[in-house]
């Protein structure tokens, strides 16, 4: 850091490449640093405290690496580690490129490495060992003979990917922030630090959309409470980021093509990353309750510290270099692309407000009443699900508005079918017997936006198939090839669409709990459970309760379920096992809840979820949107077809070849 | 004599074994009553759990939790007593306090966690027009460069250009 702030003040070459190598070098210590706590964990060396917090003997080698990150300790160095190849990745892109710019980006970087690692040296090192008074001044390490083991709820294949999509969500928008402070302080030119952190931010994007997606499917398929988002403050602190990094996605592109916005677009980074940060606090630092977080920690004055010098730096860089972001912002109408922006901002602001507002409440309350209060989920659905349907109808009007203006006649050729087809879905469902609002609401703005997606490929489509001849399906991978950035969107806003039509399922939960001695049957919708077996059984590393479900779907017998519930002797903790039948139309969800305390009959907890597996699905089309939008377009190239009839005059007599369009031929 | 030390250490073993398995069970199947009425359901995921888990009481099933069950118990005890859900709500906050509400009741200082949404919506839309206004008064007022173009070229143009180089 110090290399980098000394190569921008004396501009010299020499101390600018020393720098960058600084960067590099402190990346490389960093992997062998994370490389030794992994060889710890794999050798079982339990004179490690963290090792011996978070392993035993028996666990399995896979589970071994996700203890790494399963502490307070350990995953503060992986976070530096996730950083580390971000940094690493930047700085050996952009090597001896942009020389305005890439030495403020190593100093912004190398000083959010700084803080991490500070932290991780000294305050939660994950390398402390126990030891024992030796003589005179002497300390002997003390190994322990076992360790206590992994959290059992973190026992599990997807927790093992969860956190490390997480942190590279969290830790990506590093970069952007990086860059856009770096383009403040170095009053670099342009719009090119836009272009530059467009992929960066994506990218991040992408793994903290993974990284939700996978929390939500690990709380659903771990926790047992038969939901997938419980608005836990740490499941907020997750979202906070993802909100404002989306704000972003979208209103960088007004400064991209009109050069509109530049200030808002520079604070929505630094809000980005400040709220990523703030997320990790709320996660080390126990400031509000959570089922997640961990207990009071000695990181926290480090974190509100870090968090108060980030943003007295960007606040700084601001008002020093305000001259610098003056653009000469102009609307042509208000039916256009960039009032849609606006308003698209304008929401998930809102929304990002109502999150943190709501999340940190409990903690106002203390501070000015003086009283504890609750903030659940309840309140998040009542305030977020109006927020959450706007926006939704935002992502079907959004794309189809020109930029700068859109006409009347255009309005309607755009929205005209869509809007009446949602309507009209949305009267069918009332007549089929849909009693809900919002659910009916969300049927009409499903529909709608769905349909202006497949309008806005199909009408590319035509327009290539009309000109190359190719068929329309082809056209449409053509179509999408050639703008992926845009066609990419539209999969990513029809996997929100995936997504929404999921969550509408939730409206129609059903539950039912009972005492199911073996033989005892429940009947929940059309499915019918027979409870057949009951055994305890002990395994390696833990002690299993499991119940044998058969159950019938409509009188037939369809599948055995397995509702387990773990004890692990080692931390003394256990975990539950759910079992869960999915289809497209619902989730059939059984957990065993544990025994009724006046008879010792196993009691069974079944849920009937409606629609689920269509959030994990718009989850992996979002995901798989974000990909295609990060593939560079293909170009255009010409080819030469014989025309079909002779030209009468000119220098050569051979037929002139007239240009078609071809795509992907050398 | 070394059978016998053998055989003695085998059925401590085996003692020892069925002792863990015993105490296993009783930790992990923890204790839950089994909630039926659908009223208490409802009531129920207006309250959280008192264990400091931040979950509804009703979803709280969390490892180790001590007090989910006994409150779906009383829960559902008060519920048979045919009060109304809000003179059950209540009897759990004279208990627990207004923590034990899932939700903050909008009145006093805690109105203020409904309002700031709809504070941030309302002075967001207000800054929002007041920045359309002022664009739209520079647009208005920028000096128009070039040709005169009919408003029909304008508009093919506009079309065109949203067909084929939009993003």
């Amino acid at each position: 850091m110090g290399g980098g702030i000394a190569a921008i003040v004396t501009r010299r070459p020499l101390l600018i490449k020393s720098a960058r190598n600084a960067g590099f070098a402190v990346c490389v210590l960093i992997w062998l640093s994370i490389s030794s706590l992994a060889y710890l964990f794999v050798t079982d060396n339990f004179s490690v405290a963290y090792v011996a917090e978070h392993s035993n003997k028996t666990q399995p080698l896979f589970f071994k690496f996700a203890a790494i990150w399963s502490g307070q300790e350990g995953s503060l160095l992986f976070w530096s580690f996730i950083l580390s190849i971000y940094v690493f990745s930047v700085l050996f892109t952009y090597r001896g490129k942009h020389p305005e710019l890439m030495p403020y980006v190593g100093v912004v970087t190398a000083g959010v490495q700084l803080f991490f690692l500070m932290i991780s040296n000294f305050v939660v090192n994950p390398f402390n060992v126990f030891g024992s008074p030796g003589a005179g001044a002497a300390m002997n390490f003390v190994a322990r003979a076992d360790g206590r083991g992994l959290n059992p709820l973190l026992e599990y294949t997807e927790m093992v990917i969860h956190p490390p999509m997480l942190y590279s969500g969290y830790t990506g928008f590093t970069i952007p922030f990086a860059f856009a402070l770096a383009a403040l302080l170095g009053r670099y030119p342009g719009e090119k630090w836009i272009h530059l952190t467009r992929r960066w931010t994506m990218i991040a994007w992408c793994f903290q959309s993974i990284g939700v997606i996978l929390g939500m499917h690990w709380a659903y398929v771990v926790l047992g409470w038969g939901g997938y988002w419980g608005w836990d403050p740490v499941e907020n602190a997750s979202i906070l980021p993802w909100l404002t990094g989306t704000a972003f996605l979208h209103s960088v592109m007004m400064q991209e093509k009109r050069g509109m916005m530049r200030v808002w677009n520079v604070w929505l980074v630094f809000v980005t990353f400040l709220l990523t940060i703030f997320g990790t606090t709320m996660t080390r630092t126990g400031l509000v309750s959570s089922v997640h977080a961990f207990a009071q920690s000695p990181v926290e004055p480090w974190f509100y510290a870090f968090i108060g010098i980030v943003f007295v730096v960007c606040f700084t860089a601001y008002w020093r270099n305000r001259d610098y972001l003056r653009s000469d912002n102009q609307l042509d109408s208000l039916a256009s692309r960039e009032s849609s922006f606006l308003f698209n901002n304008l929401i998930l602001l809102v929304a990002c407000i109502a999150v943190l507002s709501g999340t940190l409440f409990p903690v106002f309350s203390r501070w000015v009443q003086g009283t504890q209060i609750s903030v659940g989920a309840p309140f998040f659905n009542k305030v977020n699900i109006p927020i959450g349907l706007f926006l939704l109808f935002l992502t079907g009007v959004g794309p189809l508005l020109a930029w700068r203006k859109t006409s009347v006649e255009s309005l309607k050729r755009n929205f005209g079918w869509p809007a009446l087809l949602g309507i009209v879905a949305g009267i069918a469902g009332v007549a089929l017997g849909l009693r809900n609002f919002y659910v009916t609401v969300c049927l009409i703005l499903c529909v709608f936006v769905t349909l202006t997606i497949l309008q806005e490929f199909f009408r590319g489509a035509r327009v290539i198939s009309a000109r190359t001849g190719s068929n329309i399906i082809s056209s449409v991978v053509q179509l999408t090839l050639r703008n992926t950035r845009r066609y990419g969107g539209y999969v990513v806003h029809f996997g929100i669409v995936l997504i929404f039509i999921g969550f509408s399922g939730s409206a129609f939960n059903q539950d039912k709990q009972m005492d199911m001695p073996v033989g005892a049957q429940m009947e929940i919708g059309p499915y019918k459970l027979v409870h057949q077996s009951f055994d305890s059984i002990p395994e390696t590393n833990y002690t299993s309760e499991k119940a044998t479900i058969a159950v019938d779907h409509n009188g037939e017998q369809t599948i055995m379920l397995y509702p387990e519930r773990r004890f692990y002797p080692s931390n003394e903790e256990s975990g539950t096992m759910v079992a869960v039948y999915s289809t497209l139309k619902e989730d059939l969800y059984v957990v065993y809840a544990g025994r009724s305390p006046d008879t010792q009959v196993p009691v069974i907890h079944a849920y009937l979820n409606p629609l689920v597996k269509w959030v994990w699905l718009g989850g992996i089309v979002v995901v798989l949107g974000t990909i295609l939008a990060l593939v560079p377009n293909q170009q255009p190239v010409l080819a030469f077809n014989r025309a079909t009839e002779p030209i009468a005059a000119g220098p050569e007599q051979s037929p002139a070849p007239l240009p078609i369009e071809r795509r992907g031929e050398p | 004599m070394t059978g016998t030390v053998i055989t003695l250490f085998r059925k401590r073993r085996r003692v020892a074994a069925l002792v863990m398995l015993a105490v296993a069970g009783v930790l992990i199947s923890g204790l839950v009553y089994a909630q039926n009425s659908d009223r208490a359901k409802r009531v129920g995921s207006q309250l959280m759990c008192m264990c400091n888990c931040n979950q509804i009481l009703t979803q709280c099933n969390h490892v180790g939790c001590t007090m989910s069950a006994a409150m779906i118990k009383e829960l559902d005890q008060r519920v048979q007593t045919n009060s109304s859900d809000d003179l059950v709500l209540q009897s759990f906050v004279q208990e627990f306090g207004t923590k034990v509400l899932a939700s903050p009741p909008a009145q006093g200082f805690n109105l203020l966690a409904w309002m700031i949404p709809g504070i941030a919506f309302g002075a967001g839309l207000a800054l929002v027009i007041v920045v359309i206004r002022q664009w739209r008064r520079r647009f208005e007022l920028a000096p128009a460069g070039g040709p005169p173009v009919s408003s029909e070229m304008l508009e093919r143009a506009r079309r065109q250009a949203d067909q084929e180089t939009d993003d």
